[in-house]
């Protein structure tokens, strides 16, 4: 019976090379088609994943027989962000793929592998996208990404509770914000969603921008953040948003399940995220739904002013390639045409940055495009502005100067010291 | 001292040096050598001689890092490791039921350490935490507190969750125990030993090749510990639960790759050499 | 069998007696935490995820979420796939370990101990800061895209911790049954295959059980070395319930209960039949 074991084992490791090689060499099943290998992280449970494939299915049969765009599908999107940077590092890359825009991966314009689009765009395709998008992804002239899909990220207010408070109107000052948030105390509810954890503390950062907005104007990221006393005077008011009862007792090291699970329970008044989560809202806690209102958060020296910023940028590999470089691009073209775009933006309640004519939605998406259209100016997210370790530090800052361990001068300095 | 297998014991070995030096030794070697530039991955690498390693050395969370994980090797090899061998001891001489039990100790290592991430933080929870709504049933309401959220807590909680999953050392040390002859204990047994005299002077010394090895591989795991704080906690509140692990993923995520690979080459070169040392007065003492 | 066992008797009197079974059921209580926690929480809604108490149970059972699970897409094939991985994979990894570990543990030679040293070091090696390297490596022998890929990065990987191991369980096994192996005529090899194979085989079956499960469960090399469905495991399923913004946890646990079936079978066989098996019979002291 040992020596079968041992036998079988022997077999196994014998069958094991031939089985590797077996399915190696299907790849150049290539007549003339041209295949482009699309890795996204659409798929499973994101709400553009069966727009998208339905885009992807179209074209290949207007096409067929010349282009073919396979879907790689990749769960996950910071594992999906691992495997980009690695593939770059290695100097290979997937023919069209995408990325979240920030000073890291931007780095990926000082690369030769990715396509540029700037010539291109000089063209009537530039027209389809949103004013300033465009811009946003050109650095040093060059245009290597197109923004794709946008996040707005307005504040959310429980009107439910805001009208048991007795507060009738959505704060416009931080005087009323600070007298809204006794009241809503008063009542028995929480005031704000926050959280420090996750990758990017993401409700706070968000809060923050909003402070920043009020107080900073809409040029904010321009001025040097270890040195400006405005991003020092927005942290002390994002600490007192952490203390005395204005935020929940788990948001010190809470994640987006923590700030977002107490809106949707209807325990805080007042939350920031992004359209994507107006769909979880509606089917999970209607009643929270009907009770939500948008808006912008409280103004000081400016106001009415929105936090907007590039969510997704599709990005191609440069190809040596003519036929290829032609194939790819007219993919892309495809993708970002407004009635496409309108297609993904209508099934997936996504705001894209690609125009989208005729779109309709349900009323908290209308107050959303009203929060934009109306914003006396739109201005991006901390995280568009720093390199990810940057952005990483902010919630360990954030998570130690909430606990009353560092002061609002110390917390920048500590997100400082990482700007490099 | 020649070996007259020489030819032979080179068969053996091969396998295993091809293998390790594609997957080992290659890999360590670019990451040592890149540990010494300046790195995105994609445009042409810049040296900077020992820059990397000072920045490291400088910076204070590294330090934190590293204290963390010497604990966690502590906790792993010397508290974790003699949990797991008494518990092979106890139920080597078969209780009751102790095939299910055995079973049973396993099992938190086979569920994927995200589902037991996402119990532990939702029992430390401070707002509807399990472990906050006991302390109050049980009239100790003042200590409760937002374990994972506060500085002076997370750490300890996240090496608590850790430290009773003995499953896995448990089955390698019983594996071994099981294959010591009943005989042994059969004639200590005639000589009047009780279990305890039995414990100590048959099986404690015939595991510990077996205890030697365990013990090594848990300080292994305890200096590269990774996964469960990354998941819980990502190194907060205020880095104090940081490891190696999560600033390397941290600067590799950044495209930072020369100071993320210092850390590595750091982990594998002082790592390595503090548990060869502890596994050199281990095997020292056991030739006694 | 059981006859032979040495039973306690009333040796361990009233506190060892209370101690040893305080200890078996503190362990059984911290461990079957999780399993309950799993089972009850895989039931729930999102929202009760996030905002309910751990233990409290779901108000209404949501079965919905295990039917989500067993409808992942391709989920057969991802099954297929995750246990030609992990079969081949430990299957490969500890022969492989087992003819090192035999070379380095019942052989003299100069670098004996240098070499068990330099092969434990690689326990340390953080495999994150390897995903440049490996992913080149496999590129290069077009394993991309391909179970063999997998197979060979996971095999590889564990080699340390295998190769210890066995090393560990080889290193207890007395020096006479070999020798007398050699007296009655066995070759190197023989005395591999005859001897030491076969009386470690606790040791091969505990390191077997560990690398299957670490194969199982694996998720970073998964996503990394694969682009397609064909050759990727049931980790990359699981996480399709995590999208970018919207994680669906409870379904996301539906599919980790359904996942975890296989591991548990193969450890509790492996463990049964073969550890039970060999222990008793073997080794004749």
């Amino acid at each position: 019976m040992k020596k079968n074991f041992l036998v079988a084992l022997l077999a196994i490791m014998l069958a094991v090379p031939s089985f590797v090689f077996a399915n190696g060499q299907s790849e150049s099943a290539g007549d003339k088609e041209i295949e482009i290998r699309f890795s996204t992280i659409w798929v499973g449970a994101d709400t553009k994943a069966a727009p998208v494939k339905e885009l992807v299915d179209e074209f290949n049969t207007a096409n067929a027989g010349k282009i073919k765009v396979i879907i790689e599908e990749n769960p996950d999107a910071d594992a999906y962000r691992s495997k980009i940077n690695t593939m770059l590092g290695s100097g290979s890359a997937p023919d069209v793929f995408s990325f979240n825009p920030d000073q890291t991966s931007f780095m990926f314009y000082d690369s030769d592998v990715l396509m540029d689009f700037t010539d291109e765009l000089k063209g009537d395709w530039a027209s389809n996208f949103v004013d300033g998008a465009i811009e946003s992804a050109t650095i040093n002239g060059k245009t290597k990404s197109l923004p794709f899909e946008m996040g707005y990220t307005p504040i959310w207010y429980n009107m439910d509770i805001l009208e048991e408070a007795g507060v009738s109107e959505i704060p416009q000052t931080f005087d009323e914000f600070w007298d809204a948030c006794e009241k809503i105390k008063a009542a028995g509810y929480v005031p704000t969603s926050q959280m420090t954890g996750g990758t990017n503390a993401w409700t706070s950062m968000l809060w923050y921008c909003h402070i920043l907005n009020a107080i900073g104007g809409p040029n904010v990221w321009e001025k040097d953040f270890a040195t400006d006393p405005v991003f020092v005077e927005a942290a002390e008011i994002l600490n007192r948003m952490y203390q005395d009862g204005n935020t929940t007792v788990d948001a010190i090291g809470g994640d987006a399940g923590v700030s977002g699970g107490h809106f949707l329970a209807g325990q805080t008044a007042m939350f920031i995220n992004g359209p994507w989560y107006i769909g979880r809202v509606e089917s999970e806690a209607p009643e929270v739904f009907a009770a939500t209102q948008i808006g912008p958060g409280p103004g000081d020296k400016y106001s009415n002013g929105q936090v907007g910023f590039p969510q997704s940028n599709l990005v191609a590999a440069n190809t040596s390639d003519p036929a290829k470089k032609e194939a790819v691009l007219s993919f892309l073209k495809w993708m970002t045409t407004p009635e496409n775009a309108a297609k993904i933006s209508q099934a997936s309640g996504a705001m894209l940055a690609v125009k989208t004519p005729g779109v309709t939605g349900n009323r908290v998406q209308t107050q959303f495009n009203e929060a934009v259209n109306n914003a006396s100016f739109l201005q991006t997210h901390f995280q568009f502005n720093f390199a990810t370790d940057v952005m990483a530090e902010f919630g360990q800052a954030l998570a130690k100067m909430a606990s009353g361990k560092a002061t609002a001068e110390e917390f920048v300095a500590q997100i400082a010291s990482k700007i490099r | 001292m020649q070996n007259k297998n020489g030819k032979m014991i080179f068969i053996f070995l091969l396998p295993v040096l091809i293998l390790f030096s594609a997957f080992f030794i290659y890999p360590l070697a670019y990451v040592i050598a890149t540990s010494f530039s300046k790195w995105n991955g994609f445009t042409a690498p810049q040296f900077v001689g020992f820059d990397n390693y000072k920045y490291l050395f400088s910076d204070e969370n590294f330090r934190l890092s590293l204290r963390n994980n010497i604990v966690w090797a502590g906790v792993l090899g010397f508290i974790q490791v003699p949990l797991a061998c008494i518990m092979a001891m106890i139920l080597a001489r078969r209780p009751k039921g102790w095939k299910f039990l055995r079973t049973v100790y396993f099992l938190p290592n086979v569920i994927s350490q995200v589902a037991l991430a996402m119990m532990w933080t939702a029992i430390y929870n401070a707002q509807n935490g399990v472990l906050n709504a006991l302390l109050t049933f049980v009239g100790l309401g003042h200590l409760t507190n937002n374990w994972l959220g506060n500085m002076d807590t997370a750490f300890a909680a996240v090496i608590f969750q850790q430290v009773f999953y003995i499953g896995y050392f448990m089955i390698v040390i019983l594996a071994s125990r099981l294959s010591i002859p009943d005989s042994y204990y059969e004639a200590a047994e005639l000589d009047g030993a009780n279990i305890l005299q039995q414990e100590f002077h048959i099986t404690i010394p015939m595991l510990k090749p077996i205890l030697i090895t365990t013990i090594t591989l848990a300080l292994a795991y305890g200096m590269r510990h990774f996964e469960s704080t990354f998941l819980m906690t990502g190194g907060g509140p205020a880095h104090s639960t940081s490891v190696m692990g999560i600033m390397l993923y941290t600067d590799m995520q950044a495209l930072r790759y020369g100071e993320g690979n210092a850390i590595g080459a750091t982990l594998v070169i002082f790592g390595g050499a503090t548990i060869g040392l502890i596994r050199y007065f281990l095997t020292k003492n056991s030739d006694n | 069998m059981a006859s032979k066992v040495v039973k306690e008797k009333k040796r361990l009197g009233f506190l060892g007696t209370f101690f040893k079974w305080f200890y078996l059921i503190f362990f059984l209580c911290i461990t079957l935490l999780p399993l309950i926690w799993l089972f009850i929480t895989s039931f729930k809604t999102n929202l009760e995820f996030e905002t309910a108490s751990a233990f409290s149970l779901p108000k209404v059972w949501q079965f919905g979420n295990y039917v989500k699970a067993i409808s992942m897409s391709g989920l057969p094939r991802l099954f297929l796939n995750s246990i030609i991985v992990a079969v081949f994979a430990t299957a490969l990894n500890l022969i492989v370990s087992a003819m090192g570990a035999f070379a380095i543990a019942r052989e003299k030679f100069k670098l004996n101990n240098l070499l068990l040293s330099v092969i434990m070091s690689g326990v340390l090696i953080p495999i994150i800061a390897l995903m440049v390297p490996y992913f080149r490596l496999i590129k290069n022998l077009f394993l991309i895209d391909n179970l063999g890929g997998l197979i060979l990065v996971y095999s590889a990987i564990n080699l340390p911790i295998s190769v210890y191991l066995i090393h560990g369980f080889m290193s207890t096994i007395p020096k006479e049954l070999e020798e007398a192996a050699v007296i009655d005529g066995c070759t190197f090899s023989q005395r591999f295959t005859k001897v030491i194979f076969p009386l470690s085989q606790a040791g091969l079956a505990t390191a077997g059980v560990l690398m299957f499960i670490y194969c199982w469960n694996e998720f970073t090399y998964a996503m990394l070395l694969t682009n397609s469905e064909r050759a990727r495991t049931l980790q990359l399923g699981i996480r399709y319930f995590k999208s970018q913004f919207v994680v669906d946890y409870t379904s996301m646990l539906a599919a980790i209960v359904i996942t975890m079936i296989p591991t548990i079978l193969v450890y509790v066989f492996m463990h049964d039949q073969i550890i039970g098996g060999m222990t008793n019979g073997a080794v004749k002291g």
